[in-house]
């Protein structure tokens, strides 16, 4: 039970952060809190029996570098990206209340945090528990990185809706959330691949660890930076 | 909260957003059979097979000739066991799967038969032997719950020898290999 708390805690805290970004127009509380709930409702649903029971990404999916990665982002990346997008596109989209590019950014990343919550709160109780070191870090981790992809997936959706973007403009967000996402999955992988070597097994979690926190922290640096050059273009244009 | 109306631009996106995950994930699909139905080439005491890349092969212990273990498998790991025993001549494989069975009685946890009768297998005639046992860690320190694994043998008689070819996997994934293993099964030639 405690290891669930854990694992929900981040991802409420991410959620304050990327909400009070917008200081703008802050959206209404209980259209985030839904979208929230569907990112969850869609990973528990659709997301996690795709990828764990059809795709049966544990079997194949570490059998070598190369595999790790397009695996990464051809089955992970791209079915929690457009799940993520599919939270958003399918409900406050169309929405007087999605009325800036920058609602996009904060829509989506709540989403991506329920589907965070989910995807920690199945590594908690699959494990049995966390520990209270790498274990932690992994579940802020993995909240802050999801938020953050679906953040990049959320500003292209912000961009379409107000900007007349081409065709191609939103697969492209798609594509380049699913690609981070896959080099995120390959350095977490690292945590959790154990070495053998000739003194037993080792994994190396805290590199790991460091490795994924350099991605989900640049992404989310760059959707931040996105942010408030959108915020300051419409205080400009005010 | 006011509804707009979905514009012809938004839909030629959503469109395209939909095509190209579809893509992605049918892309994926073709990856991953790839990686899964990769082979290395196998041979002894004339014969030979296409086993499993990537698994694990142990070391053979008395009359086998290969034993590869998916270590990717959840519980326990997938298995498949080529033998050449010797028989008597005049042996036939039901009598040859008596063996057998008595043989995994001896040395599984809870072995039961499920069922067993004659097959052709792409073309051969064999003998199938289903049966299901409880692999569990002798380590008492583990607290794991042990797994139900599902058996099948397939025996073709081959002069004094008879070829078995086993197939085992955890309850819970013995439908899903299953693919897998026909395609083992098929590449054996002696």
């Amino acid at each position: 039970m405690t290891g669930v708390f854990l694992a929900i805690v981040p991802a409420a805290i991410w959620l304050v952060f990327f909400y009070l970004q917008d200081r703008a127009e802050p959206e209404p509380k209980g259209f985030v809190l839904g979208v929230f709930a569907l990112g969850a409702l869609l990973a528990a649903g659709v997301g996690i029996p795709l990828v764990n029971n059809v795709f049966r990404t544990s079997h194949w999916i570490y059998t070598d570098t190369l595999t790790t990665i397009l695996g990464g982002i051809l089955v992970v990346g791209f079915t929690q990206e457009f799940l993520k997008y599919a939270a958003v596109r399918y409900s406050i989209y169309n929405s007087g209340e999605f009325d800036e590019p920058t609602d996009g950014v904060i829509y989506a990343t709540a989403a991506g945090l329920g589907y965070a919550t989910v995807l920690n709160i199945q590594f908690v109780v699959s494990n049995g528990g966390v520990d209270l070191g790498a274990g932690v870090i992994r579940i802020a981790v993995v909240a802050l990185a999801q938020a953050a992809f679906s953040g990049i997936t959320g500003y292209f959706l912000g961009r379409a809706k107000f900007e007349s973007e081409q065709i191609w403009w939103m697969p492209l967000g798609i594509t380049l959330a699913a690609i981070f996402n896959g080099i995120f999955n390959w350095l977490q992988g690292i945590v959790t691949q154990p070495r053998i070597t000739l003194s037993g097994t080792t994994t190396n979690t805290w590199m790991g660890l460091v490795l994924a926190s350099a991605v989900a922290l640049a992404t989310t640096g760059l959707i931040l930076w996105l942010v408030r050059r959108n915020l300051k273009s419409m205080q400009a244009g005010k | 909260m006011t509804n707009k109306q979905t514009s012809l631009g938004d839909r030629y996106a959503e469109i395209a957003v939909i095509i190209v995950t579809i893509a992605a994930l049918l892309a994926g699909w073709f990856y991953k059979s790839g990686v899964e139905n990769a082979s290395v080439p196998f041979s002894a005491e004339g014969i030979s097979a296409e086993a499993p890349k990537g698994w694990l092969q142990l070391q053979p212990a008395s009359n086998e000739l290969l034993r590869a273990t998916d270590l990717g498998s959840s519980g326990f790991g997938t298995t498949y066991i080529l033998r050449n025993m010797p028989v008597a001549e005049a042996a036939t494989a039901p009598e040859v799967a008596n063996l057998l069975v008595l043989e995994h009685a001896q040395a599984l946890t809870a072995f039961r038969v499920l069922d067993q009768r004659e097959v052709t297998v792409y073309g051969r005639n064999a003998y199938e032997l289903t049966y299901v046992f409880v692999e569990s860690n002798p380590d008492l320190t583990h607290t794991e719950i042990p797994s139900v694994v599902r058996g099948a043998d397939y025996i073709f008689e081959n002069g004094e020898h008879a070829v078995i070819v086993t197939f085992q996997a955890d309850e819970k994934n013995f439908d899903l290999d299953l693919s897998r293993f026909h395609l083992f099964l098929e590449s054996i030639s002696f």
